[in-house]
């Protein structure tokens, strides 16, 4: 499903974020990146939802080429993924259940159906009686979660989590592994990055990547 | 419903939002762009009023030729002969005006004064000739002189008292009216940079200020002109307050500026009042400013949106 061949990404000529870098994704996979911060997690991520284009090499998601994917396919990549920041990146200005239907909004997807998956999504993540609250009244646990459920709402294919878990506490951190163990377990791709090694430890395959090379879990 | 109008429907929902979220902020700057659009509409309305005036004026040189008290009314016809002489080659119409008939049409044309004008006992006017020239380029200076000279000859005619050219006062109003739509063309084409800087400038505020919402709906699939349609109407309503604005005030400008026009009319006879823009034109100009502002929305939407990955 998500397939890297040789491939390398330089920002600059001093700034070698990925080198030479080959990995298989399988559909219905959860898969965790590790590394200590600058090993190349986030760019490889970033490639994987069209944001950053290899610099040599081949990045194949769901079949599509992404350096060869027009600027018009972009968006239509990503209506396929669910993506999950670091930082949530929710709208502080609407609330949460219009945070969550934003992915429905954006393929013009009717507002009463939109609203209604949304409901279902923060059902799931257990928010749905938060809906009317604004994201800056969650704590970051909370507000991780309002971000899975967005991620989660287009039913999207593959879950790309960047640092989920990263500034919340242990038994916040646990909630939002699981939301998404349960997402991996009803069948969408799994990919989590991490350095948090209590996390890592759950069975599933790590790829391990330092100063933009791949040292463990690729095949 | 389809994904089209219902992708509409939200980009004119959220640029509504957008003037909600700060009304004051929205009116002042349609208040900016009205004051901008409000001098060539005013200009547009002065011309459609007078418009009419100059198109009911020939301006095809016209000379008028009066003959003198007590000519004969056979001495005065004995002239048509030599006047179709002079003339000949010019294409000209040469009408012969009865004194009668002159006094006839004078009280037809006097707005009401035809009691005084019965007053006056003998009719005071001359048997008289008027003459149209076809052909003739209204604004040519050479012409001008040609008639000039034919109008020299036929003061040399015996009987004859004096001989107008009277086209040259129509020459110069159609002359200035078209100075006046040049200079207004000109003022519009200036106060429409004008209007789309503003809305430019509008727009790029709210693309800055919304910056975060427009990065996570492109990570969440956003595509380009799902992004852009909300700016793109911001501007067109823009556009739309303000033209709708300045027509109001033009509009209630002509109620003082009536008053004024009205009692110089009453000089000349006339009932000239200046009117409000038909339906249509106002249509017309609606239509423009929201043009304007959709041009000044694209053109900072294209330019800022393209900044931010």
């Amino acid at each position: 499903m998500i397939e890297f061949q040789s491939v390398s990404k330089k920002y600059s000529a001093d700034a070698l974020a990925l080198s030479d870098v080959s990995l298989n994704i399988a559909r219905g996979e959860l898969v965790y990146l590790a590394g200590p911060s600058g090993a190349g997690k986030s760019t490889l991520m970033k490639m994987v939802a069209a944001i950053e284009r290899p610099t040599s090499g081949r990045v194949t998601v769901n079949g599509q080429d992404i350096g060869k994917l027009k600027k018009a396919g972009v968006p239509f990549l990503r209506r396929n993924l669910g993506l999950i920041f670091q930082h949530q990146r929710l709208l502080n200005d609407r609330n949460l259940l219009a945070n969550v239907m934003l992915p429905l909004i954006v393929t013009g997807a009717p507002k009463a159906q939109a609203a209604e998956r949304a409901r279902a999504a923060l059902d799931k993540v257990g928010m749905l009686d938060r809906a009317r609250a604004l994201p800056m009244e969650l704590s970051g646990g909370e507000q991780q979660r309002v971000a899975i459920a967005r991620a989660i709402v287009n039913r999207p294919q593959i879950i790309l989590a960047d640092e989920p878990t990263a500034n919340l506490d242990r038994a916040a951190a646990d909630r939002v592994i699981d939301a998404l163990h349960a997402f991996h377990a009803a069948g969408v791709t799994c990919v989590i990055s991490s350095h948090d090694e209590q996390i890592l430890d759950s069975g599933a395959r790590v790829i391990r990547l330092e100063h933009g090379m791949l040292v463990g879990g690729g095949a | 419903m389809n994904i089209w109008f219902r992708q509409h429907r939200f980009a004119f929902g959220a640029a509504l939002a957008t003037v909600r979220k700060s009304p004051g902020s929205f009116l002042f700057n349609v208040l900016v762009v009205a004051v901008a659009l409000a001098l060539p509409f005013a200009g547009v309305t002065l011309l459609d009023n007078v418009r009419p005036l100059s198109e009911q004026l020939s301006v095809d040189p016209e000379i008028s030729l009066f003959m003198k008290p007590g000519v004969a009314r056979e001495d005065a016809r004995a002239l048509a002969p030599q006047l179709q002489q002079l003339l000949a080659g010019n294409h000209a119409k040469i009408s012969f005006i009865p004194r009668e008939q002159a006094l006839d049409d004078l009280k037809d044309k006097s707005g009401g004064l035809d009691d005084v004008i019965s007053t006056l006992g003998d009719n005071p006017l001359p048997d008289s000739y008027v003459m149209k020239l076809d052909g003739f380029a209204a604004t040519s200076s050479a012409e001008a002189a040609r008639v000039d000279l034919l109008a020299d000859h036929m003061r040399q005619l015996p009987g004859v008292d004096s001989v107008q050219v009277d086209s040259a006062w129509v020459k110069r109003l159609a002359a200035l009216l078209g100075v006046l739509r040049l200079a207004l063309l000109l003022l519009a084409v200036t106060l429409g940079v004008v209007v789309i800087a503003v809305v430019f400038n509008t727009v790029r505020l709210q693309v800055l200020t919304q910056r975060e919402e427009i990065a996570v709906s492109k990570l969440l699939g956003a595509t380009d002109n799902f992004i852009h349609r909300p700016f793109y109407y911001t501007g067109a309503l823009l556009g739309l307050g303000a033209g709708a604005v300045a027509l109001g005030g033009v509009a209630l400008a002509l109620r003082p500026l009536n008053t004024a026009v009205g009692e110089f009319a009453r000089l000349y006879a006339s009932d000239f009042q200046l009117m409000a823009l038909p339906p249509l034109a106002i249509v017309g100009l609606l239509a423009i400013s929201a043009a304007l502002g959709l041009v000044g929305a694209m053109l900072s939407v294209q330019r800022h949106l393209a900044r931010l990955k």
